[in-house]
């Protein structure tokens, strides 16, 4: 009784915060919303009795992922414009697309999930028996998702390097002239350069009478 | 799950004394921490209200809750309203995980003819005991990060952005070297729960068949080096000096609180106080034995509960006034190390560790 109060309040949690992901219009509220919703999810493992997997969503999702996400969309001063429909016929295949997916999600689900729901085989989340599962049956599949990540590390790495005029490879804290390269200039919302770099460029300069986020109105 | 309304009158009794701990650490230690970089600097420090000034916290806090409480007309109502709560909650929470005391029996009772603790009950003097324990600290803590930058952003000032952003990056940086050490310590007690951790320090090293040293991880010779990274991390994860770069008075005015006020700057200086004590609370049970007593074996009763608790007590006050002394002593890094120490040196060494540490697991030398 309580575990079912329990889990109404949190699934309500979760998709409220989940649609405040979608339809808010400042983005870092969309990303402190994700976390709120991750949250509630991490609640539906703790009533299924797999703590383990519950604080795992909490410190992988909301606790790493979110903080870096939040990190990025701080830095990238994101404007609040629609950007004009160029394409109608592509929207128009999305929203088809998008309701097509979501009926049959929802016609599985009622479908399917009254028979699973009988299977009661209690399911040991315990630390120990995931780590013994997983570094047993599915080690593979694991050592896969490794290397996958390496790659995506080294890509990020890759793409992210700034090179001189001579194409040599520097950072983006150190830089030579003492001014940091172009991406790194501004700061989000005052057009100042970030990390104590030299004089604003006269671009940031005129940028800096921007009005902010939503909270201004 | 079967409650009887005993049990749930223990856990309210134990959730009191655990918050009620935590509440009073953050006047005792902004007094600590006055007098002390007073007594490091050579200056007399506060010393007008109560004797020694003990009482110039209460004055201080009277002062918060009397003061105007402004938001900045260009900040983000909602946020800047939350973000303090945010930074509140982990700091309160975490704590529930950490055994303050050694366990006893609750012997049985007759209160005006009613029979309480029927056939004696065990009391575990832990909030909250669960499985899986530090995960649980590491998952609420992670929170913590989130009140900081949500203060930066809605602010609308570019130092508290710059606060906040520092702070996201800082945290993401050390929270791994601070999970990672602690893995060793999980992995020699090979439970994730907190209690079990104490437990398995309660014994001795004995050397030469003499000296009798407790066996408390830090002294194990494996264990030395992740207690080293682990602190060092704690420090970073706390946001005080050396690595206070969140706040960092001389570059950015205050960091990420420059525009709070009155009672909401007062909950971003009892959560950074409160942090601090349960980081304490988690190196003293990781490292230092927790509540456990050297060479005295303390009895099972609510005598032997109380010492143990006091130890326990004592044991964080040192680390507590170990944060306080650091942080008057050694000044700020730069920006670019704090990154490099961090990736380049804390993280390698604390992987390093966990395979040294399963060497010796291994070959069953401790």
């Amino acid at each position: 009784m309580v575990e079912l109060a329990v889990f109404f309040v949190f699934a309500a949690v979760a998709v409220i915060f989940a649609l405040v992901v979608i339809l808010h219009r400042n983005p870092v509220v969309s990303a402190l919303s994700l976390v709120a919703s991750f949250f509630a999810l991490a609640v539906m493992y703790v009533l299924l009795e797999a703590p383990f997997l519950a604080a795992l969503q909490v410190i992988v999702y909301a606790g790493a992922i979110m903080v870096l996400f939040l990190f990025v969309i701080m830095l990238l001063n994101l404007q609040h414009q629609r950007e004009e429909t160029t394409r109608p016929i592509q929207q128009a295949l999305g929203y088809v697309f998008s309701a097509a997916f979501g009926i049959g999600l929802i016609f599985y689900l009622i479908k399917y999930a009254w028979i699973r729901a009988e299977q009661t085989t209690p399911f040991n989340s315990d630390a120990r028996a995931i780590g013994i599962r997983l570094f047993e049956a599915y080690v593979f599949p694991f050592e896969m998702v490794s290397i996958l990540l390496l790659a995506a590390i080294v890509g990020a790495l890759l793409l992210s390097q700034r090179t001189d005029l001579r194409g040599r490879p520097t950072t983006g804290v150190d830089h030579p002239s003492g001014q940091n390269p172009e991406g790194a200039a501004a700061s989000p919302r005052t057009g100042q350069p970030s990390f104590d770099a030299g004089q604003p460029s006269p671009a940031a300069a005129s940028r800096r009478a921007d009005p902010h986020h939503e909270g201004a109105k | 799950m079967n409650f009887d309304s005993t049990d749930i009158i223990l856990s309210l009794v134990k959730i009191a004394i655990v918050v009620g701990a935590l509440l009073n650490v953050t006047p005792i230690m902004v007094w600590v921490e006055r007098r002390g970089s007073a007594l490091i600097q050579d200056r007399v420090g506060p010393n007008r209200v109560g004797p020694f000034g003990f009482f110039q916290s209460i004055a201080d806090a009277l002062k918060f809750i009397l003061k105007e409480d402004l938001i900045p007309a260009q900040a983000s109502k909602w946020l800047y309203t939350i973000a303090p709560m945010f930074g509140l909650i982990p700091a309160l929470t975490t704590i529930a995980v950490v055994p303050f005391g050694r366990a006893f029996v609750i012997p049985e009772r007759i209160v005006f003819g009613h029979t309480l603790f029927a056939g004696g009950r065990l009391f575990e003097p832990i909030a909250a005991d669960v499985n899986i324990g530090l995960l649980l600290v590491f998952a609420l803590s992670s929170m913590g990060v989130y009140g900081i930058v949500t203060a930066g952003w809605s602010s609308n000032n570019k130092y508290s952005l710059f606060g906040g952003i520092r702070a996201s990056a800082q945290m993401i940086s050390y929270e791994l070297a601070l999970t990672l050490s602690a893995v060793s310590a999980l992995m020699v007690a090979g439970s994730l729960r907190l209690v079990d951790v104490v437990q398995h320090q309660t014994g001795y090293f004995v050397l030469f068949n003499t000296i009798k040293i407790p066996a408390w991880n830090v002294f194990s010779p494996a264990m030395f080096l992740s207690f080293v990274i682990f602190t060092v991390a704690a420090f970073a994860e706390t946001n005080r000096l050396p690595f206070d770069f969140a706040e960092a008075d001389a570059e950015l005015v205050a960091g990420y609180h420059t525009e709070y006020s009155s009672m909401k700057f007062a909950l971003f200086f009892m959560s950074e106080y409160m942090a601090m004590a349960t980081i304490s609370a988690l190196i003293v049970t990781l490292f230092f034995g927790g509540w456990d007593i050297p060479w005295y074996d303390e009895p099972a009763t609510f005598f032997g509960f109380l010492l143990s608790a006091m130890a326990f007590v004592a044991k964080i006050s040192v680390m507590l006034f170990v944060f306080v002394w650091v942080r008057w002593t050694i000044p700020r890094l730069k920006y670019d190390l704090l990154m490099k120490a961090g990736w380049k040196v804390f993280l390698p060494l604390a992987v390093l560790n966990i395979v040294l540490v399963a060497v010796f697991i291994a070959n069953h030398w401790i």
